[in-house]
C-alpha cells in the first residue's frame, strides 16, 4: 500500500515539477534573451516578472480559438496533444536520484518507472513527438505549415539515428540500458583519481554529438526549421492559436527539459555529487536540477547567439558529418572495449 | 568590375565549433553589460530646453496672457491645429484671446507657431506626455494652454539666445 502511494506520490510531483519547470523555462528564454540584447526582460508582474508564465497561461485560455477552413478537423485538434503528451512521458524513466527510502525492503527510486530498457523507451517515446508536428502541419491545410512539418519530421529522423548511436556507445560501455544503472556507475569509480567518472570524460565526441542532436531533435536554434520564422511565418504552428499552441510550447519545453535531463543522466552522472558518492537523495536531486539546467540554459543561450542554418546544410550535416562521426564513435568504443 | 576572392576558410572555421564558442562567448559577456533600457513610467523622461514639446501659452505674473489674438500661429501652423477667437481689452494690448484652442491630436509639434508668435506668447514647452479617453478631451482650450512665464522660461532664453546668434551673423554680412 504505502509502496502505491510513494509511486503516485512520485508521478504527482515529477509531472508536476515537469510543467512547471517548463512554465519556469519560457520565462528563462525571455529573461536571458534580454540579457543577451542588454534588455531588462519581463519585469511587470509580480517581483522581476517571475509570475509572467502564469499571465502568459490566462492569456492563452483567453484567446481565440481558431481552425481554418480546409483543415482536417480531428487531426488539427490531435496534433498538439500528441506534441505534448510524448516527451511529458519520456521523463517517467529519468532517475533524478538515488534511493530515496526503503519501503518492506523494497528500493524507492528517484524515478517513476525504474525500467530495464530506459534507455530504449526513451528514444522510442521522444521519435513520437514529430508525429504531433507533422499532423499539425499536414492538417493545417496551409502551405507554413506543411513545409515546416515536412522539414521538422526529415529533420528529427535523421539527427534522432546519430543520437541512438551515441547512445549505443554509452550502452555498450555500461553493459546496461538502465538509466540508473548507467547514473550509479558513473558514481561509482573515479577516472584517474581526480576526475569523477562521468561519461563525459570516456566519450568526449559523443558528448558533443549528442548535444548538439538534442538541438536538433528537439527542433531548437540553430536548427529549428520546424518553426522558421523568417521563411515559414510559424512553421508547423502557423495556423493554432490559444491553448492549442500553448500545448506546443509546452511541448516543445518539456521536451528541451527532458533531452536535458537525459544528457545529464547520459553524460554527467545524473546525480552523482562528484567525490561524494554516499550523498543523500536530496542533494543528489540538486545536483541533478544544477546539471540540467545548465544544458537548459544552454539550450536558450544558443538560441540567441547563433543564426539558423540553411536547409541543405543541415541535412549535409546530419548525414555526411554526424552520422560517420557516430558510427565511428561506436566502432572506436567496441575496439576499445573488446580489447 | 571587381572580383573580391573569398578568404579560404581555415580548419577551425570550418569546423564551426571553435566559432561557435566565440560566439557564444561574445553573448555571454553581453549578459553583464549595463542594461540600455529607461523604466519609462517610473524613469521620467530627461528633457532639456531643446526638447520641443506641446505648445504651451505664457501667462505674465499678474495673470494676464500675452497673446494678443493675432492669428499669426494659426496661419503659420501647418497642421491647422489652432484656432483663435480674440475680442478687444482695456489692457494695453489692447487685444486678447476668448477661444484658443490647440487640437493636440493635430498638432505635430514642428514649433511654427513659436517661431511666428509675434509676443512671445505661444513656447513650446517640456511637457511630452499626451494621453486620455476621449478625442475631445485632447482639444487644449485657453486654460488648459496656460503655463506661468517662470515654467517657460529655459526655453525663452535658449530661444533667444539662437535668435541673437543668427541676428549678428547676418548683420556682419
Ligand atoms: S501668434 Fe502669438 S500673439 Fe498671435 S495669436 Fe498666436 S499666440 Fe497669440
Ligand atoms: S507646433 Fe506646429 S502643429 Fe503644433 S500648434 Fe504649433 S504650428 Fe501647429
Amino acid at each position: 500500500m504505502s509502496l502505491f502511494l510513494a509511486q503516485v506520490l512520485k508521478v504527482v510531483v515529477i509531472f508536476a515539477g515537469l510543467v512547471s519547470a517548463a512554465g519556469v523555462s519560457t520565462l528563462a528564454e525571455r529573461k536571458v534573451s534580454a540579457w543577451i540584447q542588454l534588455r531588462l526582460g519581463p519585469n511587470r508582474v509580480g517581483p522581476f516578472g517571475v509570475l509572467q508564465p502564469l499571465a502568459d497561461g490566462i492569456k492563452f485560455f483567453f484567446k481565440e480559438e481558431f481552425i481554418p477552413q480546409g483543415a482536417t478537423r480531428w487531426l488539427f485538434l490531435l496534433a498538439p496533444m500528441l506534441a505534448a503528451i510524448p516527451a511529458m512521458m519520456t521523463v517517467a524513466v529519468i532517475p533524478f536520484t538515488g534511493v530515496i527510502a526503503t519501503v518492506d525492503g523494497t528500493p524507492i527510486y528517484g524515478s517513476i518507472a525504474d525500467i530495464d530498457i530506459g534507455a530504449i523507451y526513451v528514444m522510442a517515446i521522444s521519435g513520437l513527438g514529430v508525429y504531433g508536428i507533422i499532423l499539425g502541419g499536414w492538417a493545417s491545410n496551409s502551405k507554413y505549415s506543411l513545409l515546416g512539418g515536412l522539414r521538422a519530421s526529415a529533420q528529427m529522423i535523421s539527427y534522432e539515428l546519430s543520437m541512438i548511436l551515441v547512445i549505443l556507445s554509452i550502452v555498450a560501455m555500461s553493459g546496461t540500458m538502465n538509466l540508473r544503472e548507467i547514473t550509479d556507475q558513473q558514481n561509482a569509480n573515479s577516472l584517474l583519481g581526480f576526475l569523477p567518472a562521468w561519461n563525459v570524460f570516456y566519450q568526449p565526441l559523443g558528448f558533443v554529438l549528442f548535444v548538439i542532436c538534442t538541438f536538433a531533435e528537439t527542433n531548437r536554434h540553430p536548427f529549428d526549421f520546424a518553426e522558421c520564422e523568417s521563411e515559414l511565418v510559424g512553421g508547423f504552428h502557423t495556423e493554432y492559436s490559444s491553448m492549442k499552441f500553448a500545448l506546443f510550447f509546452i511541448g516543445e519545453y518539456c521536451a528541451m527539459i527532458v533531452m536535458s535531463c537525459l544528457t545529464t543522466t547520459l553524460f554527467l552522472g545524473g546525480a552523482a555529487v562528484p567525490f561524494w558518492a554516499e550523498a543523500p537523495w536530496f542533494v543528489g536531486l540538486a545536483a541533478f536540477v544544477v546539471k540540467a539546467a545548465f544544458f537548459m540554459f544552454l539550450f536558450i543561450w544558443v538560441r540567441w547567439s547563433l543564426p539558423r542554418f540553411r536547409y541543405d546544410q543541415l541535412m549535409a550535416l546530419g548525414w555526411k558529418v554526424f552520422l560517420p562521426l557516430a558510427l565511428a564513435n561506436v566502432f572506436v568504443t567496441g575496439l576499445v572495449l573488446s580489447l | 568590375m571587381v572580383i573580391v576572392k573569398r578568404k579560404e576558410l581555415t580548419l577551425a572555421e570550418r569546423l564551426y565549433l571553435p566559432e561557435i564558442l566565440r560566439g557564444l562567448s561574445i553573448t555571454l559577456r553581453k549578459m553583464f553589460v549595463k542594461r540600455a533600457t529607461r523604466q519609462y513610467p517610473e524613469e521620467p523622461l530627461v528633457t532639456t530646453e531643446v526638447t520641443r514639446g506641446q505648445p504651451r501659452l505664457a501667462v505674465n505674473t499678474d495673470g494676464t496672457v500675452r497673446c494678443v489674438s493675432c492669428g499669426m500661429c494659426e496661419a503659420a501652423c501647418p497642421a491647422y491645429a489652432i484656432t483663435i477667437d480674440g475680442h478687444e481689452t482695456e489692457r494695453p494690448i489692447e487685444r486678447e484671446p476668448e477661444r484658443f484652442e490647440i487640437d493636440m491630436l493635430r498638432c505635430i509639434l514642428c514649433g511654427f507657431c513659436e517661431e511666428a508668435c509675434p509676443k512671445e506668447a505661444i513656447w513650446m514647452s517640456d511637457e511630452l506626455e499626451l494621453a486620455d479617453y476621449t478625442r475631445g478631451a485632447l482639444v487644449y482650450d485657453l486654460e488648459k494652454l496656460k503655463r506661468p512665464v517662470s515654467a517657460l522660461q529655459p526655453r525663452i532664453d535658449y530661444i533667444k539666445k539662437i535668435n541673437d546668434r543668427w541676428r549678428t551673423s547676418s548683420s556682419t554680412s
